[in-house]
């Protein structure tokens, strides 16, 4: 028992998770918030209507440094670091970052990443709790005889989401020269940094403490990731929630967390994604394909095995009829209409910000005044291509719900809204 | 997370180990789910309900609860017909949230009194969430 409880990993803000009534959990090796005092309903609306803040300290951060480091992530990265960037796919340069996947030879997925340009020479890739080690083993494995170095960061790093349409209004008034800082801070983009890892331009909120401030998040709203020393997280935590308690910006936990990226259709790694070829998914934008669809821009670790195909299984969003759900799991699973079991659930919960109305989702960031009574939705794993509109059912083997396939869950998200619109 | 200082006990009542609890006196008795329950699943959004009219035996799934991120199901905590349905749940499932006590679920017709002697009294119930 007491090896087990050596491995249980808290963040800084333990201690303030647990004063303000958190129902906490494991996730990955981290004892985290689910919820709070509030719940988990109330602070999904909260960032969809105002902002939430969100403790990610947890996720771990690998710096990638010297000559060869480009090249090094350009052979790893399923993204084309020379062929990234809007509808032209211009070359990944300083203050900006990519989505992408590190892959196994054989096509399937060591993890999901982020990775950040500081510099010509200098990168951040940020991925999942507990996966640091991992991916910059991976890293150093394939490094060779490269000049590079790569620094495992996990537990060094201070990190916090703040997310939701009023996440540029609190902002704007704890950081120095705001008008700078969120100039051109378009989605997918950062400035500033902290420690070694810094751009050609620092952010510092009011009191001086350095700051990476990047414009990502993983719900599918406005928001931020805020990077920062680990020393530095406890303070800047308490300075955002008061900036943001005349708009009733709250603290909100892993459920929630997990609710709202659920709607924005994003992938837990692990869960969605994992010891499966990536391909037949809702993120061909992770990979380096070519216009014709049939061959990538690039060669990378995994890239000829998915080439390769014979990968015959799809996964496919949904969204249910109302809040009902079905567990993924052993003992659950999926079927077409007839009965005929076609596959496994892996993600399912609850968007409390959506309903129906005459078939239609609606979302109360649509529509003023629209009650949500929440939508369950999530991932399944299939081996028939269903389309858009086509029902599947979920089943524990008891209770059936019928769902829909989706090319899109929630509606009117505000991940990518103009930053003038967010300001004032 | 309620301290198991800040938690709420009902008056009269008893309760089984799945955290549900039985009005204690009447030729039909209410059932529900306690405040520790309601606190460890959090915002309850949906409520599945039997029909009027159904039996259930000790034990046997009766309905469900969803949690945003879960499913938490309903046993019959004595045996016994159901003959009503708590209808202010369908619009407002979070009203078992804000008073789990007066918020019932379902109110039965017992089968056998006798079963209610296995379920446990406050001070037990207290006893079983201290362990």
């Amino acid at each position: 028992m007491g090896d087990n409880m050596d491995k249980v990993k808290k963040t800084v803000l333990h201690g303030w998770h647990g004063a303000n009534g958190a129902n906490m959990a494991l996730f990955g090796n981290y004892d985290m918030p689910l919820w709070y005092r509030t719940g988990a309903k109330a602070e999904h609306l909260a960032v969809i209507q105002g902002a939430g803040i969100f403790d990610t300290s947890h996720m771990a951060a690998v710096s990638v440094k010297g000559r060869d480091a480009r090249a090094l992530l350009q052979e790893c990265l399923s993204k084309d670091l020379d062929s990234c960037l809007g509808k032209n796919k211009t070359p990944l340069v300083d203050g900006r970052c990519v989505y992408g996947v590190f892959l196994n030879s054989d096509g399937t997925v060591i993890d999901d990443a982020i990775v950040y340009q500081l510099q010509p020479e200098l990168f951040m890739v940020v991925v999942n709790a507990g996966m640091g080690g991992q991916i910059a083993a991976h890293l150093v494995k394939n490094a060779g005889a490269r000049a590079v170095i790569v620094r495992d960061l996990t537990d060094l790093v201070g990190k916090m989401d703040i997310q939701g349409p009023d996440s540029g209004r609190v902002l704007q008034k704890i950081v120095k020269d705001p008008a700078a800082v969120f100039d051109r801070l378009v989605y997918f983009s950062f400035k500033g940094g902290f420690d070694d890892l810094n751009t050609a331009a620092p952010v510092q909120l009011l009191d001086g403490t350095p700051v990476l401030i990047s414009r990502t998040g993983y719900t599918g709203e406005f928001g931020f990731e805020l990077f920062m020393a680990i020393d530095s997280l406890a303070t800047v935590w308490s300075m955002v929630l008061k900036a943001g308690e005349d708009r009733g910006v709250i603290a909100c936990g892993l459920a929630a967390r997990d609710s709202l990226r659920a709607g924005a259709m994003l992938p837990l790694s692990h869960q969605d994604i994992g010891a499966w070829p990536f391909l037949n998914n809702p993120w061909p934008f992770a990979l380096p394909w070519q216009e014709d669809n049939a061959t990538f821009t690039k060669d990378f670790i995994g890239g000829a095995a998915l080439l390769r195909g014979g990968w015959d299984k799809y996964t496919l969003a949904f969204a249910g009829f109302d809040p009902r759900k079905i567990a993924a799991g052993d003992g659950s699973f999926v079927t077409l209409s007839t009965g005929e079991k076609t596959g496994t659930i892996l993600t399912c919960t609850t968007d409390m910000a959506i309903g129906r109305e005459e078939g239609q989702i609606v979302s109360v960031a649509g529509r003023k005044g629209f009650e949500a009574k929440g939508l369950c939705c999530g991932f399944v794993l299939v081996d028939k291509n269903c389309q858009p509109g086509e029902e599947v059912i979920l089943t524990d083997g008891k209770r059936k719900i019928r769902v829909e396939i989706r090319a899109d869950v929630r509606p009117n998200r505000t991940a990518r809204a103009a930053m003038a619109t967010m300001l004032t | 997370m309620k301290e198991l200082n800040e938690l709420v006990f009902g008056k009269g009542l008893r309760y089984s180990n799945d955290h549900e609890w039985v009005s204690e006196s009447g030729s039909t008795r209410k059932v529900g789910v306690s405040d520790y329950a309601q606190d460890q699943m959090g915002d309850i959004v949906y409520v599945e309900l039997p029909e009027v009219g159904a039996t259930f035996e000790k034990g046997e799934e009766f309905g469900t609860l969803e949690s945003v991120k879960a499913v938490s199901e309903l046993y019959m905590p004595i045996g016994g017909e159901v003959v009503a349905v708590n209808e202010d749940l369908g619009d407002s499932p979070e009203l078992i949230n804000q008073d789990p006590y007066n918020n019932w679920i379902i109110e039965i017709k017992p089968a056998n009194l006798s079963e209610l002697d296995d379920l446990l009294a406050s001070d037990a119930y207290r006893e079983l969430l201290k362990g």
